[in-house]
């Protein structure tokens, strides 16, 4: 054998499992985002887009379950990547830490609003 | 061909904000900035303040920002510039001493927090000489052994000017130096401490550090390779 593969323990830390989730949230977020904007802007079109029609294709449980996707993933994305920015400006470790999970909170609460308001849906307009 | 030099000055024990000083001089295209600011001291004013040693891009004293990018001094020649303005002004992220010189106390600091010397406590082998490896075991690392300790990547970078105890390009390419040496059993240890809050997850791979490097090293794939070490659990 002429290199050497050797074994280390390292410990996970929150920073590497979130330099992580920035990875695999965009790694998912290829599909989902390019589904997305496929499906309204080229095959449905922009200009057919009403409140009728997103009712409709939300009414379906496999759109609902692709929007929650979507959206939890796009703004955790973006809440790791604001997160990111934050820590140039707060040299405190604690303060971050607080900051960090304030973060998480809305991101939770944002995304649950979402999702709760995407299952309330389940019939088209007049229906 | 005639250039007109803006050197960056400051004395904090005189000045109360910095200045820059314009020198109109006729230059060689063949000379470097190094030359240009040795004929500001022999001819216009020998207070300028900068490092420089062996003036042949080796010792890596005189790494300052020429024309808004970080090069050595000695390396860089008025020609390859393609400008006929040259401002000459010091490192980023870190305190101006005086003139071109910074202190350069936090970068050792950081170079220092990542052990970068030879870690094997055991036993030497049975001949008590060297420990020895194959040329492969020895060009996993040899492109990190070029760094000279410049500090003209951890000065490039976005995330070191915003906090400067993130340990920075230089001090990561100098733990990939030891990490990924057959002969070194400090990996677990440097890799447990770039994987704290200041460590490689800061780095954001910018790149700028890359392009900054005098010596060519692939400073953003080292940083990559120490990543996938953390994540991974084996140095390879």
């Amino acid at each position: 054998m002429t290199t050497t593969t050797r074994p280390v323990k390292v410990k996970r830390t929150f920073e590497q499992t979130a330099w992580l989730w920035m990875r695999y949230s965009a790694f998912l977020l290829i599909p989902l985002a390019w589904g997305h904007m496929i499906l309204q802007d080229v095959v449905v079109g922009v200009h057919n887009i009403n409140a009728d029609y997103a009712i409709q294709r939300i009414a379906n449980l496999g759109w609902k379950i692709y929007d929650i996707f979507l959206l939890g993933f796009a703004f955790a994305h973006g809440m790791n990547g604001v997160r990111q920015v934050l820590r140039d400006y707060i040299r405190n470790p604690q303060t971050f830490q607080v900051v960090s999970i304030i973060l998480l909170v809305v991101w939770f609460v944002i995304t649950m609003m979402g999702a709760i308001a995407l299952l309330a849906i389940n019939q088209p307009l007049g229906g | 061909m005639q250039v007109k030099l803006r050197v960056f000055r400051f004395d904090p024990e005189k000045d109360q904000k910095p200045r820059y000083d314009t020198f109109i001089m006729n230059v060689d295209p063949n000379d470097r900035v190094l030359d240009l600011l040795e004929y500001v001291k022999a001819d216009f004013d020998p207070s300028l303040a900068l490092r420089r040693s062996c003036a042949h891009g080796v010792c890596g004293s005189d790494a300052m920002r020429v024309n808004g990018r970080n090069y050595l001094a000695c390396k860089v020649l008025v020609k390859n510039l393609n400008a006929d303005t040259i401002t000459v002004e010091p490192l980023l992220g870190l305190r101006v001493i005086k003139d071109l010189i910074v202190d350069m106390g936090p970068f050792f600091e950081n170079y220092r927090s990542v052990l970068p010397y030879l870690i094997n406590d055991e036993p030497l082998p049975a001949d008590g000489k060297e420990r020895l490896q194959t040329p492969e075991q020895q060009m996993r690392f040899e492109e990190t052994t070029k760094c000279i300790l410049c500090a003209a990547c951890t000065t490039s970078c976005p995330s070191f000017w915003a906090d400067d105890r993130y340990v920075g390009p230089a001090a990561i390419v100098n733990a990939h130096r030891f990490i990924f040496d057959s002969r070194d059993r400090g990996a677990e240890k440097r890799l447990n401490i770039l994987n704290e809050q200041i460590g490689v997850w800061r780095c954001r791979t910018a790149f700028n550090c890359t392009e900054a490097c005098p010596r060519d090293i692939h400073i953003t794939q080292a940083i990559a390779e120490v990543k996938k070490a953390i994540i991974t659990g084996k140095v390879e």
